[in-house]
């Protein structure tokens, strides 16, 4: 089967090996992989096109409820022994400096930023991966003992740009150059700019900038002279008192929520607390826009598993009266509950 | 970061920029006057300047003798531009303007143009103030001290800034290769446009870094190698302690060993500083740049500032460095080493030490293959948090190395570990105890495995079965290493082909997080995040309960997580043929 596919490249194996992820059949996968290697195909371009779009598949299904989180983790899985596997096929050799990649503190995603070790590795680049939710303390005492030319960062969510401008700073303490990666930072990169971080919009790009220090180094300066307005401060401060008074209006408004089971619970808490992290993160960066995507995702995200729609809006307008006093914050919740009001409703 | 790129805002700010100012005494009274004086003396004046007024009446003082003893100096035109009166300071400053003769015929072109210029070697400042009648009179007033002052001003100014941004940079404990590196581009432009620095040789080989001014905007950095023997004469000396003064044989030398690219060896001034270390000096700053600045007095101690900083930073970096070889290789020592590959069975381990920094803790697991074809494996957590715990870890883990050897029963295995230890924390004086799951795992030609666990006083397994529930693993015991005689429980667990079983520290359940940060993330929600995962691979299922925990979490404080996880890998596993050719690439986990 896989000679048989083989031969057009990674775009014609790509259903095939959707399927092995869907069955958890690592050594299937991996064939599929070596087939393509075998057939000539850059290691890059496996990676790039197969293992990377597949991937992005595998979230698309889980956000659409076709998958359970157990699917996603071990399809997660097994991309990255292909990933480990594809690499070992090439094994180059390093002739350049050292490069750190690693996902930030709480940052779970792992397979985008293995992708770009990959191919960093792929360059001459000896790429050393810290994995995933790499503590700021960890990295940085990492960077006190081995010299690394530069430190990729990954970010895959938003709600994390608050720790992620820490850590970068952090590494910035550490005189080492940062580029950063991930949707986390927005599809054009300009929450990174806000940061005042170079920001590399995939792989290619993020080797490309790695290899110009010069580019690297000249970045601007952070605009985040918003903060002093103590909304963002504010906002983690009550975080605990916000989720707790989002809950009881949820449970008086939608009497069902009575019955929730413990687990049921639980991930309503979650989701309340989501809202927050989004919204404080939208107060970070000072950008409506990234709470009314979240919201928008969310809102998707709720109906494919069966939420009330009238649910989200309904947090988002109690949110909105508990920080009247909170002007960014009031407007980025009102703009967000406008695009998720069904007409007529609200 | 503008100060890295060489754009330290002590350049941007020159003493130009206030040599306008008025300087608030009153001395420039008509400052709609002074701020336009670029007129030409006979160019028309516009209605807005109207001339000042006379006195109303005459007075006995005698102006003449008032006005020579201003600090301005006059110089009276009548409309045809002849000097009509020129006051004695006039005349000092301006000795070629003469009575009666054209202003113009003085040869002074920069007066026509009003503003400030140098005359004689002093700074003069000049304006223009029509008089009736077409007349016009220049003042002009020697500045020159006030210039010199504000020029000092500003040049200590943006000293200090230079200082300030060196020592934002430097303060930072930093890897040594990043320092040296820091120092050159530091320099660059502020001290030097080629700045070199060499650190004092190790075996005989100096390492030397380079900063270069490339353009405007950056500069470039490279490094290399040197033999002692082959550093310059001056460098030596640096290296010795002394600041060579010989400036013009230090730049011959600098020069012949190729250091000074872009700058021709005739027109350019060099010094060299020490970098201050230890007891001897760390290295060696050589900067250069063309003698049209040269490095006077006030520069050069500017240097020597800057040497300081940077000698304190290398230090810091070295020392830092070499302790951070020996804390490194202790705790290698001390990290959990990934189970033995073992046939039948796919480990999958999580491991997350409380201090991040420090990477290892009081959680421990391992596994040690059998004769038969079986594993040993283990999974505890010893008393106590950091270092000390790690240390107690190391010596359980080299006592079950050693005992796994004499006996393979989990149940007896453990006495004999709870013998050892209560031996070794009797002699030392301190109550240490651990909490542990030992157990035997056999392959079955099905791809199923046998599990033997002897339980510790530790948190009971859970087994995944096939249908997605998740099973408890009814497993008691007591402490090990507080009574000479413990109750230790054992259970056999048989999982079928894809089955799994999962070991975890209290670290997991006991994590606080939800609403309030103060909720245990417990068993009930462990057991919910592992319902229906049965299918994943181990690996996968140690990341998932690391993750679903430190998402509970939410970035608070937490004890040390250990997780180990063991799954029936089935029948006609190839992972023999494949997993050889996959190379771990994980170099190091938190």
């Amino acid at each position: 089967m896989t000679a048989a596919t083989t031969e057009a490249g990674p775009a014609a194996v790509f259903p095939a090996y959707l399927h092995c992820l869907q069955e958890a059949d690592e050594y299937a996968a991996i064939e599929v992989a070596r087939g393509l290697l075998d057939a000539g195909v850059p290691a890059e371009r496996v990676l790039l096109d197969l293992v990377a779009p597949a991937q992005a598949e595998v979230g698309e299904r889980w956000a659409r409820n076709e998958w359970s989180v157990a699917q996603e983790h071990a399809a997660t899985h097994i991309s990255e022994r292909v990933v480990a596997a594809v690499a070992g096929y090439a094994d180059p050799r390093p002739t350049r400096g050292r490069v750190v990649v690693a996902c930030m503190d709480g940052e779970w995603h792992a397979l985008p930023p293995r992708l770009v070790a990959e191919v960093l590795r792929l360059r001459g680049w000896q790429v050393t991966f810290l994995g995933a939710s790499v503590p700021a303390a960890h990295l940085v005492s990492y960077l006190h003992r081995h010299d690394a030319h530069a430190v990729a960062l990954a970010c895959a969510l938003p709600m994390r740009l608050p720790h992620a401008h820490r850590m970068i700073e952090a590494c910035r303490r550490s005189d080492v150059p940062i580029v950063v990666g991930g949707r986390g930072f927005g599809p054009d990169g300009r929450w990174a700019r806000r940061l005042g971080v170079a920001w590399a919009p995939d792989a290619p790009s993020a080797a490309d900038l790695v290899a110009d220090e010069r580019s690297l180094r000249r970045t601007p300066a952070a605009q985040l002279s918003h903060l002093v307005d103590d909304e963002y401060a504010g906002l983690v401060r009550r975080r605990g008192e916000l989720i707790d008074g989002a809950l009881a209006d949820v449970r008086d408004r939608m009497p069902a929520s009575r019955d929730y089971t413990p687990a049921q619970l639980d991930s309503t808490v979650s989701d309340l607390g989501y809202i927050l992290d989004f919204l404080a993160a939208a107060l970070y960066v000072d950008d409506g826009t990234l709470f009314t995507d979240f919201v928008a995702w969310m809102a998707g995200i709720l109906t494919s598993r069966g939420v009330p729609a009238a649910a989200l809006p309904m947090t988002l307008g109690h949110y909105a009266t508990v920080l009247r006093d909170h002007p960014r914050a009031a407007r980025f919740l009102a703009q967000a509950r406008a695009t998720v009001t069904p007409a007529g409703a609200g | 970061m503008r100060g890295v790129d060489g754009e330290s805002g002590a350049q941007l700010v020159t003493s130009t920029d206030v040599r306008d100012w008025d300087p608030g005494d009153g001395r420039i009274s008509t400052p709609g006057i002074a701020r336009a004086p670029g007129r030409p003396a006979a160019g028309p004046v516009g209605p807005a300047l109207p001339a000042l007024a006379r006195d109303r009446a005459p007075s006995p003082v005698d102006w003449s003798e008032v006005v020579e003893h201003f600090r301005e100096g006059l110089v009276v035109c009548d409309a045809r531009g002849v000097v009509r009166h020129v006051s004695p300071v006039a005349e000092r400053l301006l000795p070629e303007v003469v009575a009666d003769a054209p202003l113009a015929a003085a040869g002074l072109p920069q007066l026509s143009a009003g503003g400030e210029f140098t005359h004689h070697g002093r700074r003069l400042r000049t304006r223009l103030v029509p008089l009736s009648g077409g007349r016009c009179c220049w003042y002009v007033e020697d500045v020159t001290e006030s210039v010199t002052r504000a020029d000092a001003l500003l040049a200590e100014r943006a000293r200090s800034a230079f200082l300030a941004v060196v020592g934002e940079k430097l303060g930072n404990p930093l890897h040594p290769d990043r320092a040296a590196a820091a120092v050159v581009r530091l320099a660059v432009p502020t001290l030097a446009e080629v700045a070199v620095l060499v650190l004092a040789p190790r075996s005989g080989r100096a390492r030397w870094w380079r900063a270069t001014r490339a353009d405007d905007e950056g500069h470039t950095v490279d490094s290399g190698v040197l033999a002692a023997v082959d550093l310059p004469a001056a460098i030596g000396e640096g290296l010795a302690g002394a600041e060579p003064h010989a400036v013009d044989w230090l730049v011959e030398q600098a020069a012949e060993a190729g250091w000074l690219p872009g700058l021709a060896a005739a027109d350019v001034t060099a010094r060299v500083v020490p970098l201050p270390g230890r007891d001897a000096p760390a290295g060696v700053l050589l900067v250069a740049r063309r003698a049209t600045r040269w490095y006077e007095p006030a520069d050069v101690d500017l240097v020597r500032a800057f040497a300081a900083r940077a000698g304190a930073a290398l230090t810091t970096a070295l020392l830092y460095r070499d302790q951070a070889e020996v804390a490194d290789t202790l705790q290698a020592s001390l990290l959990p080493v990934e189970p033995a590959e073992a046939a039948g069975v796919q480990w999958g381990t999580a491991y997350r030490p409380a201090q991040a920094g420090l990477r290892i803790g009081g959680d421990f697991y391992g596994s040690h293959r059998l004769a038969d074809g079986g594993s040993v494996f283990f999974l505890g957590d010893v008393s106590g948090k950091g270092v000390e715990a790690a240390v107690f870890t190391g010596q359980l883990r080299q006592c079950l190395q050693a005992l796994h050897r004499v006996e393979s029963q989990p149940a007896r295995l453990l006495k004999l570990l709870n013998d050892a230890l209560l031996e070794t924390t009797q002699a030392h004086g301190q109550g240490r105890f651990a909490t542990i799951v030992l157990g035997v795992v056999r392959p079955h030609r099905d791809g199923g495995l046998t599990l033997t666990m002897a339980g510790g006083g530790h948190l009971p397994p859970l087994v995944l079965r096939g249908c997605g529930t998740v099973e408890p693993v009814p497993l008691s015991g007591m402490l090990i290493g507080v009574v000479p005689d413990p109750r230790i429980g054992e259970v056999t667990v048989r999982l079928a082909p894809g089955e799994t079983c999962l070991l975890y520290s209290d670290g997991v359940t006991e994590a606080r997080g939800g609403r309030r940060g103060d909720e245990q993330f417990g068993t009930d929600r462990l057991v919910t995040a592992l319902t229906d995962c049965h299918r994943m691979p181990a690996p996968a299922l140690a990341e998932r309960v690391e993750q679903v925990t430190c998402d509970w979490l939410a970035h608070g404080d937490h004890d040390d997580i250990a997780v180990l996880v063991l799954r029936a890998a089935g029948p006609g596993t190839r992972a023999a043929r494949h997993l050889h050719a996959v190379p771990e690439t994980r170099e190091t986990r938190p």
